[in-house]
């Protein structure tokens, strides 16, 4: 029969398919229609086996308004209060969480973005304040898409001048200029599936080093090369979305790293929904970072570190994320991570020698009102 | 689509529910609007009107059907063709009196039915020859039940059903995981006889049949649903129903099966789609048949 041999299978699902509005599109690039108040309370803390360490409470607002149909207005304030054995200083160090220190920062920035039929213009300024380390910022960002929507490319500039001065170290009115180039594009790949991969470069002069660390001394030189992708795929049949990210850092301070995300958000009836997600990020140690004991291979005018954030190592973080959509655009959520970095867990060889498990929680509880 | 039209919400918030299926409908009654051979104002009309004479201008929406019209035509081998409605000039089923046409009749509208004698591009559309017509019948109310489920999701609704005229959409099942259970009503039998039920969470079903619009003369029925090679109407089949992701695909498929007549099966195995379909004698064949 002529039937068989002619049309391919599912020729005309493929076909019905083109045609506009028969499933819910994933669409790359539109207008926010609608807008939203957030307000996020973080609770952090870090330890180590024997140590408490940091623990930051860091309430923050979120607000994202359009002003009109082509104009979008988004900001956020945050306030951070930080206290105990910080700054983060030498891992294996008993002392560590001698008297500790209080500190607070308070952060502000502001978007505006302007639609056009086939290109959006964004315009951001940010300025975060801490008692030592005051930074300015200032970013543009191009985005073009295509007719049908289903790409767009995303082009971004970005500069931050910062000022650090230390109370206890001997340091004042130091500086470091950064400046990041970003390139993206999003892909919608099927009306269930999209895919968006960026690439930020970021060069760095001035005062990488951290002052409150002994004998700490970095390069004043930093150029980073991230790239990030993300993919997300809906399945109707169980109502549900995988999200999978992966990024990889090429680092000149040589810490390299990789970090792969996967996550599934599974909305549930009346309203609730909830996306349980795992995390390993793994990296390679600073050429300039040496384990303990505190000094070891420091030459003197050489850039040394013993930051374990610079160290080798490989690090979980289990998470999970409840939400709850109320009514009159009303929404909770809770958000909990488990955060846990051995140097026995670094990717591809061994991890950087001596240092403790470190371990951190995230809780967060976001209300969230659209209007 | 003079039909009974319906659609189903399973909701909390009832104000939410409310504004979804007031914007469904009210797409719903746009597409009726622009595409009804029988408005004086809609795009058909307009097509059909300068049929023979000039080309009309057509926005992107129309471009898609005409390009969707297009792959039914190729994947049924002719037998779907969205100009074979001229040959209800011959083969009137409204009539009180209804007759069989003659063959010289049936014959001279078969020159006015071709898909090749339109010219189409994504601006605009060509009826070549002067009495020519094209309608979206078999098309347009299926593709209004896929928007109308996409708008309600859109607008947060997760579990509905859309019901035009007995071509059905279904959202995300019922709240609490039930799927909607649908009935497949027999083609002979009064409207409440079903012949089989299935299930559907996601999905669409549509029916295509003799049960409406038709006539029966010496002993003999004679459907609405007319082969565009022949000009005659099929009946090999009573009704075929088919399950499929989009309605707009059911309904094709289905109607599409009707006219291939022997080659049904085949067919709808093709598409990959689950089928019942109750053949001339009543008895059931198909996926679905079990």
């Amino acid at each position: 029969m002529a039937a068989t041999r002619g049309p391919r299978p599912g020729a005309l699902l493929a076909a019905a398919l083109t045609l506009p509005g028969v499933v819910p599109q994933a669409v790359a690039q539109s207008v926010p229609d609608t807008g939203y108040i957030q307000f996020k309370y973080l609770d952090y803390r870090d330890w180590q086996p024997g140590a408490r360490r940091m623990r930051v409470e860091n309430p923050g607002l979120f607000v994202l308004k359009p002003l009109s149909e082509s104009l979008v207005i988004e900001g956020s304030l945050v306030y951070d209060g930080m206290s105990g054995a910080s700054p983060l200083y030498f891992n294996a160090l008993s002392g560590a969480s001698g008297e500790g220190v209080t500190d607070y920062r308070s952060a502000g920035d502001v978007r505006l973005t302007k639609y056009f039929d086939r290109f959006s213009i964004g315009v951001g300024v940010a300025y975060s304040h801490e008692r030592d380390y005051i930074s300015r910022a200032g970013s543009i960002e191009v985005r073009t898409w295509t007719a049908d929507k289903n790409r767009t490319y995303a082009f971004g500039f970005a500069g931050s001048a910062d000022r650090i001065s230390a109370d206890e170290g001997a340091v004042q009115g130091e500086r470091k200029n950064v400046l990041d180039f970003l390139f993206g594009i999003t892909q919608v790949l099927s009306p269930t599936s999209i895919v968006q991969s960026n690439i930020t470069y970021s060069r760095g002069h001035g005062y990488f080093t951290d002052p409150y660390k002994l004998l700490d001394n970095r390069p004043d030189h930093r150029r980073i090369l991230a790239w990030l992708t993300r993919y997300n795929e809906h399945f109707p049949s169980r109502d549900g979305t995988l999200q999978l990210a992966y990024r990889y850092i090429d680092d000149s301070f040589g810490a390299d790293s990789n970090m792969l995300e996967v996550a599934w958000v599974q909305p549930l009836p009346h309203g609730w929904s909830v996306r349980p997600s795992l995390r390993y990020y793994t990296q390679k140690s600073a050429f300039f970072y040496f384990g303990p004991p505190v000094g070891s291979g420091l030459r003197p005018g050489e850039p040394y570190t013993a930051d374990t954030r610079l160290s080798a190592f490989g690090a979980w973080t289990p998470g999970i994320l409840v939400a709850k959509q109320l009514d009159d655009g009303w929404s909770v959520d809770l958000k909990l991570e488990y955060y846990e970095q051995r140097g026995s867990w670094r990717l591809g060889g061994d991890g950087s020698e001596g240092l403790l498990p470190f371990s951190a929680r995230w809780i967060q509880v976001g209300v969230t009102k659209t209007f | 689509m003079a039909a009974t039209h319906e659609i189903t919400v399973d909701a909390d918030d009832a104000e939410q529910a409310r504004d979804a299926v007031d914007a469904a409908i009210a797409d719903v009654l746009r597409i009726e609007a622009k595409y009804s051979r029988y408005r004086d104002d809609s795009v058909t009309t307009a097509i059909n009107r300068a049929a023979g004479l000039r080309e009309v201008a057509i926005d992107a929406e129309t471009a898609a059907l005409l390009r969707y019209a297009d792959h039914c035509h190729a994947l049924s081998r002719g037998h779907f063709d969205i100009t074979s409605g001229v040959l209800r000039r011959a083969w009137d089923f409204r009539s009180a009196s209804p007759r069989v046409p003659d063959a010289a009749e049936v014959e001279a509208l078969r020159a006015l039915v071709g898909w090749e004698h339109v010219q189409w591009s994504g601006e605009a559309v060509r009826l070549e020859l002067h009495g020519m017509e094209i309608d979206f019948g078999g098309i347009g109310k299926e593709y209004a039940a896929d928007r109308a489920a996409t708008i309600l999701q859109e607008r947060g609704i997760a579990h509905a059903l859309v019901n035009l005229g007995g071509d059905l959409r279904a959202v995300g099942g019922q709240q609490g995981g039930a799927p909607w259970r649908i009935g497949i009503r027999h083609p002979r039998r009064p409207a409440s006889a079903v012949v089989a039920s299935v299930d559907v969470s996601d999905g669409a079903i549509a029916t295509s049949g003799d049960a409406e619009r038709y006539f029966e003369k010496d002993g003999r029925r004679y459907c609405h649903l007319l082969d565009a090679c022949t000009g005659m109407p099929v009946s090999a089949w009573q009704a075929i129903s088919v399950a499929a992701p989009l309605a707009v695909v059911a309904g094709s498929c289905s109607t599409i099966a009707m006219l291939l007549e022997s080659e049904a099966a085949a067919f709808l195995e093709s598409q990959a789609v689950a089928w019942l379909g109750v053949d001339a004698n009543g008895t059931l064949h198909g996926t679905l048949a079990q």
